[in-house]
């Protein structure tokens, strides 16, 4: 493996990732988890379902803040984490207005 | 596997930093959860044997509640009925009791003499498996935001760090894991050594730490994750309101025992109840809470499942089994609260739980030391920093087992001297507690590290010597130990009195003969002694 410049390789940016993880990671998850929510099997209206929902969310979530440090940069991370957050919402939106 | 450098870099201090920020609330969190798998043992070890009345054949339970009833208008609110010879027919609150911890619950305990006459004592409840239960939430930090723990919410916190601290442990040991997997170095140095056993507990028991993980992320914060889903569910409530009846019901109404026998029978398969508890009988929102178990299913706790109905009409609430066909939901989550809490696989499930809960607090124990480790510099007296979480690493760990070892040891003495019992436990575990963390600083990790052991070997080897005695001394005799659960606390304190004194041993081996350069090196004061020593700085 050929050695990576200084700009080639990830940068730390602590805090810009990790408040990019905690808000973004989040807010997506949720956008995940209500779109299952709504149009998953058994609708929003299945027994017990609003349990599972919310034992789902942080999985998700936690998944999503772990590896949000492989982005080269915190603005990076931040961008990427806001454009999944974006389209995840108007897919819910959409389905919402199908429906 | 090959990783890329800066990738195995950024994990490796998201791996140090997280760990060593939560390691400590969560050490105690799981050697005190690996306890709490016999929670319900430790508190009937601990309760004298005299409090619990005899049982009663189950034809005659109808007539105990009828005769109870009658006679004490606390019973007509509510009563728990047991089922297991171990604990009283009949029992309900005289003063106290409801949800959560309670340290001054009074309960008056009946069943039926040989004539059928109704006999009744009022005693204090023993809580020591729910103190131990509540250590394990909250690691021991006391007081409340709100209704919530402040304990369990700083345990969630280290929930989320640990899962990070999981999930690049995991990366960063890629490169080097299908080589250094089953490795355990001894010839390498002590480091080495430390390093191997935590990466190997680490990679085995991957699977459990991820689901402890994300199970404590939720119990602390699922009113607010709650909260947040109920935005997206708009008009939808994500409950469903209790329905109240017109009118107030009345004891009188309430159906025979072998009612509940068959709906049991009717609703599930295999499951047998452990206990039925009564609650608001003289209400408008009655409440019976049946615990069933059944060791082949995939129960909620190890203690068992619990299908919650309104008493009278028998219409269930909820219930952590699947009921219904419609119910595709329930298995899952009641396998999310199976798997924090080991309910499954029966007995050997409940010791795998506690093996693995052990594992997991050595895993953090060792983490703390390699961070030491690392930052070890070649002199006889280290940084500041590492002495400091040296000092705390002992103090907490080492104290807080301490701590409950000693109220364990307390216990029937406390009985015997007829303290409040509870009280007395929690001002036991907290005295031990800060006395062993202050004991850490004044003296230093090193030496501290090897006096604690000491002391944790001595207290384990007196818990099964008291029990001796408690059942040898005529006029101690409060309690009678014949079954097999009874002698559970006496075998794990002998366990852990053989590991602590090998710790000893090798503690002080390391302080007078190992690195000279070290947190853990101690000066030598003998002669003999001294020469080892010098032969040791030599060689380095």
């Amino acid at each position: 493996m050929a050695r990576l410049l200084a700009h080639e390789k990830i940068q730390p940016h602590w805090w810009s990732k990790t408040l990019a993880g905690i808000f973004l990671g989040l807010s997506l998850s949720y956008a995940l988890v209500i779109i299952f929510a709504w149009y998953g099997p058994g609708g929003i209206d299945a027994p017990a379902k609003v349990q599972f929902n919310m034992w789902i969310i942080s999985p998700i979530w936690l998944l999503i803040f772990s590896f949000t440090y492989m982005f080269k940069t915190g603005l990076k991370a931040a961008l990427y984490l806001l454009g999944a957050n974006i389209t995840a919402y108007s897919l819910f939106f959409f389905l919402g207005w199908l429906s | 596997m090959k990783i890329r450098g800066d990738i195995l870099r950024t994990y490796q201090s998201i791996h140090t930093w997280t760990g060593i920020i939560a390691g400590l609330v969560l050490f105690i969190g799981f050697y005190a959860g690996s306890l709490s798998m016999f929670e319900d043992e430790i508190s009937l070890w601990a309760t004298p044997s005299t409090h619990q009345l005899s049982q009663v054949p189950t034809e005659d339970l109808d007539s105990l509640i009828d005769i109870a009833t009658s006679k004490f208008d606390k019973a007509q609110q509510g009563f728990t009925l047991n089922f297991n010879e171990n604990y009283s027919p009949m029992t309900w609150s005289e003063e106290g009791g409801g949800r959560g911890l309670q340290l001054d619950h009074i309960v008056r305990h009946a069943t039926l003499s040989n004539q059928g006459e109704l006999v009744t004592q009022v005693e204090l409840s023993n809580e020591l498996g729910d103190l131990i239960d509540t250590l394990h939430r909250t690691a021991g930090i006391v007081g409340k935001i709100g209704h919530e723990d402040i304990g369990v919410l700083i345990l969630g916190i280290a929930a989320i760090l640990y899962f990070l601290a999981l999930i690049s442990g995991v990366i960063f040991l890629l490169p080097t894991l299908t080589k250094s997997f089953f490795a355990l170095r001894q010839n390498k140095g002590a480091n080495r050594f430390w390093l191997d056993s935590h990466n190997l507990v680490g990679v085995i028991s991957l699977p459990f730490h991820l689901i402890i993980s994300l199970t404590v992320v939720v119990f602390a914060f699922h009113d607010a994750l709650y909260g947040g889903l109920s935005v997206a569910y708009g008009d939808k409530p994500l409950f469903e309101r209790p329905t109240k009846a017109p009118t107030e019901y009345s004891i009188k109404q309430l159906p025979g025992i072998d009612t509940y026998f068959n709906k049991v029978s009717e609703l599930t398969d295999g499951y047998e109840i452990y206990s039925l508890e009564f609650s608001g009988l003289s209400s408008k929102q009655p409440s019976l809470g049946i615990i069933v178990f059944s060791e082949q299913e995939m129960m909620r706790s190890n203690t068992g499942d619990i299908i919650y109905m309104n008493p009278y009409t028998l219409k269930p609430t909820f219930s952590s089994i699947q009921l219904s066909e419609e119910e595709v939901y329930v298995p899952y989550i009641a396998s999310f609260f199976s798997l924090h809490f080991g309910g499954f696989g029966g007995e050997l499930g409940k010791w795998v739980y506690f093996i693995m809960g052990l594992l997991g607090a050595f895993l953090f124990y060792s983490g703390n030391l390699l961070w030491l480790e690392k930052r070890r510099k070649k002199q006889v007296k280290q940084s500041k920093s590492n002495r400091f979480m040296a000092s705390l690493t002992i103090g907490i760990c080492l104290g807080s087992i301490l701590s409950v070892v000693c109220t364990l040891l307390m216990s029937k003495w406390l009985y015997i001297f007829d303290a409040q019992i509870n009280l007395s436990y929690i001002t036991c575990y907290y005295i031990v507690f800060f006395a062993a963390v202050l004991y850490s600083f004044a003296r230093g990790a090193a030496r501290s590290a090897i006096h604690i052991q000491q002391a944790l070997f001595v207290v384990c080897v007196f818990i099964p010597l008291t029990t001796i005695l408690a059942n040898t001394v005529p006029s101690l005799t409060l309690w009678s130990v014949d079954n097999y659960s009874g002698y559970i606390v006496e075998f794990i304190a002998l366990g852990f009195a053989g590991i602590f004194y090998y710790g000893f041993l090798k503690t002080k081996q390391r302080a007078f003969h190992g690195e000279p350069n070290s947190i853990w090196s101690l000066p030598v004061d003998s002669p003999s002694l001294a020469v080892t020593k010098k032969i040791a700085i030599e060689q380095n």
